[in-house]
């Protein structure tokens, strides 16, 4: 295994009821990575991520840090800080409580990290979790992992169910103040464009398998749009585009290993944002499915 | 250890009230009850139980009281002192009644499973330390409640004794069983293992139904309803019945005690880890406990809606 390799998937397998969550999945997930799991609901990304964490068995070589996440799952969970839902804390506790509960169970928590951070905030450490606004919690929830020096965060859908301010501040203060490089995050979620601006790589699933994966770089480089002027249109769809969608009513079109040079001449060109290009790959893999 | 001792003061955090709190009440109750008994202000007269002053005007009773062995003065102490104790012991049972049903159960009404789940502690040592909370834990917490209204009752009593001229100060002082506290810890704790069978099947039930009130009782009812019918037998009730009952007080134990107040002392311990029925109820809970740990594990994302 690669010594900055944090998590290596190969024909990972997994069946619920005879129905494929995960077929032949394969991932490699480098140390300073942003990867985000993008996917329809029943794509396997909180499937994976399960597995990451040794929460279900599955078939096929999975390591994560070079352990074996179902034979090493306590071992694991050291290294590794995983958030589910950042709403969630359990609602009779003190915030005082709570921190020395995770300061006795977890060997990688730094108390005096966890109150500096909370300082900076209305939260105190007498209140109890169910008098918290739900963006303290997620305030509270930020404070503990940030205080974890965990070599990898798995965040599966950590923002469903939060209001958009939320989830925004989440994810701002996640990458300005957790984030450091060194440290290497997965996140999944199905609301692609709240985490778009953080991501340094993605994988695209659907139905248990990856269909497009690569940097955010490779993808601008690869794959460009097009806002074309209305004389140039008809040259437009003769570059066949992957993908045409309308904005405010005039024609976007998206092209894959297309020059820019080419475009420019016909309009406005410009990366694709994550959530149209998820669009278009998912038309295309379900065209190609189709023939 | 920090992990072990991390958990315990979570589940005492959340659980105050059944095991911090109202052992302290019902022993200030007590006291209470005691206090004003001597001081002539009420009595407690049941069936079995007559605790009032009004004995002591009965000067055959204050002679007995002046001639009995030190053997006598302790074995009516300690029968005191444990009649007091009950209420305790009650109590105990139902905040350890209580806490197996919810224990399970409210980590995946309230979701809050996920967020205990995600950090380094595996599950089968979150079941270990809900049963030593359950089985060791609580009891140690009754024990500081139950020394208070013993010193209370017997400082109440000596005060009483000597301001009444019936014996002296030091009569109940000279044969107070000091020893008797471990005795008592240790025969909770026993209470605790001769129990396990029902804790855990409490706890199992709050592991994995949506309802834990009804799988915990419907399953024993319907059992019981058909042995009665099928077979005309009760085997299986009269067990349930004896897990329930005092360890010492059961049917299958060795030992008869000479009066119903008698006390099992330490050295009654070995006797019952010498019966099959102990050894039987540790099996069986130890099928409960391996099926706890297994729903736990699988409720990574379950909820109880």
């Amino acid at each position: 295994m690669e010594q900055n390799t944090v998590i290596k998937a190969r024909n990972i397998e997994k069946k619920y009821a005879g129905n494929s969550a995960l077929a032949s999945f394969n991932l490699d997930v480098h140390s300073g990575q942003i990867m985000g799991l993008i996917g329809p609901n029943g794509a396997g990304k909180s499937t994976f991520l399960q597995a990451v964490l040794g929460l279900v068995d599955t078939t096929g070589e999975l390591e994560v840090l070079g352990l074996s996440p179902n034979k090493s799952r306590h071992e694991l969970l050291k290294r590794v800080c995983s958030i589910t839902d950042v709403a969630i804390m359990p609602r009779w506790m003190k915030v005082g409580q709570v921190l020395k509960y995770v300061e006795g169970v977890h060997p990688r928590f730094d108390l005096s990290k966890a109150r500096k951070i909370l300082s900076n905030t209305n939260i105190k450490r007498n209140s109890k979790v169910r008098t918290l606004s739900r963006g303290m919690i997620v305030q509270l929830h930020l404070a503990i992992i940030m205080a974890i020096d965990a070599e990898l965060l798995v965040l599966d859908e950590p923002t469903l169910g939060l209001d958009l301010s939320y989830r925004k501040e989440f994810y701002s203060q996640l990458i300005e103040d957790y984030f450091d490089g060194n440290k290497t995050i997965i996140i999944s979620t199905h609301q692609v464009e709240e985490i778009e601006g953080v991501l340094s790589d993605v994988v695209f699933m659907d139905q248990g398998k990856e269909v497009m994966s690569g940097s955010i770089d490779e993808l601008n480089q690869k794959f460009l749009e097009l806002r074309p002027k209305a004389e140039n249109i008809e040259k437009a769809k003769a570059l066949n585009p992957l993908y045409i969608r309308t904005e405010l009513g005039r024609p976007v079109y998206l092209y894959e290993n297309v020059e820019a040079d080419r475009l420019e001449d016909f309009g406005e060109v410009h990366p694709p944002a994550i959530a149209d290009l998820f669009l278009a790959v998912m038309k295309k893999n379900k065209e190609g499915e189709d023939k | 250890m920090n992990a072990l001792k991390a958990m315990i003061r979570r589940e005492l955090q959340e659980h105050k009230w059944g095991f911090v709190y109202l052992p302290w009440i019902v022993a200030a109750f007590m006291s209470l009850v005691v206090v004003m008994v001597y001081l002539g202000l009420t009595e407690v007269n049941t069936e079995n139980f007559k605790f009032s002053t009004d004995v002591f005007s009965d000067t055959k009773v204050v002679q007995q009281m002046n001639e009995a062995t030190f053997d006598q003065r302790r074995a009516a102490i300690r029968a005191g002192l444990l009649v007091l104790g009950i209420p305790l012991v009650i109590a105990l049972g139902f905040a350890v009644l209580a806490y197996s049903l919810s224990t399970f159960f409210d980590e995946r009404k309230d979701k809050s499973i996920i967020f205990w789940r995600s950090f380094p502690i595996s599950d089968s040592f979150t079941v270990f330390s809900k049963l030593l909370v359950a089985l060791v834990i609580a009891p140690l917490l009754v024990i500081p409640a139950l020394i208070f209204l013993h010193l209370v009752t017997v400082t109440a009593g000596s005060i009483y004794f000597a301001v009444s001229d019936i014996v002296p100060f030091t009569w109940v002082w000279q044969a107070y069983p000091w020893l008797d506290w471990i005795r008592i810890i240790f025969s909770l704790w026993m209470q605790g293992l001769w129990t396990l069978p029902i804790i855990t099947w409490i706890m199992l039930a709050g592991a994995y139904s949506r309802k834990p009130v009804v799988a915990a009782i419907l399953p024993p009812v319907v059992i019981v309803l058909v042995e009665g019918v099928s077979l005309s037998s009760s085997v299986f009730f009269d067990s349930l019945v004896e897990r329930v009952q005092p360890w010492s007080r059961a049917g299958s134990f060795p030992k008869e005690y000479d009066s119903p107040l008698g006390v099992a002392e330490l050295s009654d311990i070995p006797l019952l880890f010498g019966t099959t029925e102990f050894w039987a109820g540790i099996l069986i809970s130890f099928v409960f406990i391996y099926l706890i740990i297994y729903f736990r594990s699988k409720s990574d994302y379950a909820t109880v809606e």
